[in-house]
C-alpha cells in the first residue's frame, strides 16, 4: 500500500487512513509518533500526507503507512479517494470542541463506504485540556458502530500508543500481540576534528540559553 | 519520580470516572477478520551483551538550529551500558510505550558527569532516595575514556527541580542518525 515512489519493505505492512475535523490534531499525532515533538502551529494538511510509521513487536516489525488526511473542507484535495485500499482506519475528534465529535458519523460513514470492515478505532484528543466539552460519557457513537474509543492526549502523550497496537491486534488476529524493545545497535564509531568540535560547543552554548518547551506532561508521572 | 505538580494520567478521567462506560482497554470494536497471519518471532534488545550502570526516567531534546528552539524528541527511559567485554559505554534511550530508540550514541562522558552533579547535590540534601542510589551506582561508574570527540559536547542535560529528573537534550543530528525508526 506504498506509494509508488515509497521504498516497499520486506516486512508486512498496513495503509492507515486518519480523518477527522480539521484541527483535531491529527498532524500532530503522527508528528508526535515520527519526531517525537509536540507541534503547538497549526498548518492544515492539503490533501494528504503519507508517512510511514514502524513498530517492532513480539511479531516482528510491522509498519503503518499513514495517511494523514486533510480535516478543512476546503483542503480535501481528493477526499475520500485517499481511503481506496485503506485496511485501518483512525478517526479523530477534539474533545474540547463539540462539532468535532457530531461531524464523527459523516466521516466514518465516508469511511465505511470505501473500505468495508476494516478495524477503525475513534480516538478523542487533547483529554490533557481542563475544559472538556465533550466527557467520556458522552461519547457513544462506537458502540453504535462496533469501533474502538480511545481518549487520548497528543500533547502528554497519554495512550499514545494504544490505537497503533489495538490495530495491530486486530489486522494479526493476535490479541496478545504487544511492543517489544526495538535492537539497539552498536551506535557508529565517529571522529570529529577540533574544529568540529569548538563548533559543537558554540552551538551548544548558543542553545543553552534557549528554553526548554513548556512540559506540562505526564513524562514523570 | 514523580512530583506534586505533575499531572496524572488518570486525572482527565477521574470527574468521568463513576459514569465512564467502559474500562480503558475494553474491545467494543467489530469482529473483523485478521488479514495476516504473524508468528511469534525471537525478540533482540541488541542490549544483551552490556550491563545497564544507570537506568533513569528522561526526557529528550534536539536544538533545532534553525528555529533556534529545543524540540522534544522522546520520554522514555535513558540507560548507560557497558559492554561486559569491551567495556565501551554507550548511552540508550527508548521511547516509554513503543519502546522505540530515540538515542544511541557512545560518548557519553559530558552527560555522566552531568547525572553525577545533580546526583551528589541531591545526596547532600538527602531527600531523595534515589538520588542516593543512583549517587552509590555513579560512584561505580569508570569509564576510562579520555578522549572527547565531540558528541558529548552537544550532550546537554539539565536537572528539573520539579521533575527531579533528568532532561538530557542532544543535538539533532546524533539522535536522528542513530535512529533506524526515525528514517521511517
Amino acid at each position: 500500500m506504498a506509494l509508488p515512489n515509497q521504498q516497499t519493505v520486506e516486512y508486512p505492512s498496513f495503509k492507515l487512513v486518519i480523518v477527522g475535523d480539521g484541527g483535531t490534531g491529527k498532524t500532530t499525532f503522527v508528528k508526535r509518533h515520527l519526531t517525537g515533538e509536540f507541534e503547538k502551529k497549526y498548518e492544515p494538511t492539503i490533501g494528504v500526507e503519507v508517512h510511514p510509521l514502524d513498530f517492532f513487536t513480539n511479531c516482528g516489525k510491522i509498519r503503518f503507512y499513514c495517511w494523514d488526511t486533510a480535516g478543512q473542507e476546503k483542503f480535501g484535495g481528493l477526499r475520500d479517494g485517499y481511503y481506496i485500499h485503506g485496511q485501518c482506519a483512525i478517526i479523530m475528534f477534539d474533545v474540547t470542541a463539540r462539532l468535532t465529535y457530531k461531524n464523527v458519523p459523516t466521516w466514518h460513514r465516508d469511511l465505511c463506504r470505501v473500505c468495508e470492515n476494516i478495524p477503525i478505532v475513534l480516538c478523542g484528543n487533547k483529554v490533557d485540556v481542563k475544559n472538556r466539552q465533550v466527557k467520556a460519557k458522552q461519547v457513544t457513537f462506537h458502540r453504535k458502530k462496533n469501533l474502538q474509543y480511545y481518549e487520548i492526549s497528543a500533547k502528554s502523550n497519554y495512550n499514545f500508543e494504544k490505537p497503533f497496537l489495538y490495530l495491530a491486534r486486530k489486522l494479526a488476529g493476535d490479541a496478545n500481540l504487544h511492543f517489544v524493545e526495538s535492537p539497539a545497535l552498536a551506535p557508529p564509531e565517529v571522529h570529529i576534528d577540533l574544529a568540529a568540535q569548538q563548533q559543537h560547543e558554540a552551538e551548544l552554548a548558543a542553545a543553552a540559553s534557549q528554553p526548554l518547551p513548556d512540559d506540562d506532561d505526564d513524562a514523570f508521572e | 519520580m514523580a512530583s506534586s505538580a505533575k499531572a496524572d494520567p488518570e486525572e482527565h478521567n477521574r470527574e468521568d470516572e463513576e459514569n465512564a462506560p467502559a474500562a480503558d482497554d475494553e474491545d467494543t470494536g467489530a469482529q473483523v477478520a485478521p488479514i495476516i497471519k504473524l508468528e511469534e518471532v525471537a525478540v533482540s534488545t541488541g542490549e544483551e551483551d552490556e550491563d545497564p550502570m544507570l537506568d533513569l526516567k528522561a526526557k529528550l531534546y534536539r536544538f533545532d538550529k534553525e528555529g533556534n528552539q529545543w524540540k522534544e524528541r522522546g520520554v522514555g527511559n535513558v540507560k548507560l551500558l557497558k559492554h561486559k567485554v569491551s567495556g565501551k559505554v554507550r548511552l540508550v534511550m527508548r521511547q516509554s510505550k513503543t519502546l522505540k530508540i530515540c538515542a544511541n550514541h557512545f560518548d557519553c562522558k559530558s552527560f555522566m558527569e552531568m547525572v553525577q552533579e545533580v546526583a551528589e547535590s541531591r545526596g547532600k540534601k538527602e531527600e531523595n532516595k534515589d538520588a542516593t542510589v543512583t549517587a552509590d551506582l555513579l560512584e561505580k561508574l569508570s569509564v576510562g575514556e579520555s578522549k572527547s570527540d565531540g558528541k558529548d559536547q552537544e550532550e546537554k542535560a539539565a536537572a528539573s527541580k520539579d521533575k527531579e529528573a533528568v532532561e538530557d537534550k542532544s543535538e539533532t543530528e546524533e539522535g536522528t542518525k542513530d535512529e533506524p525508526a526515525s528514517k521511517a
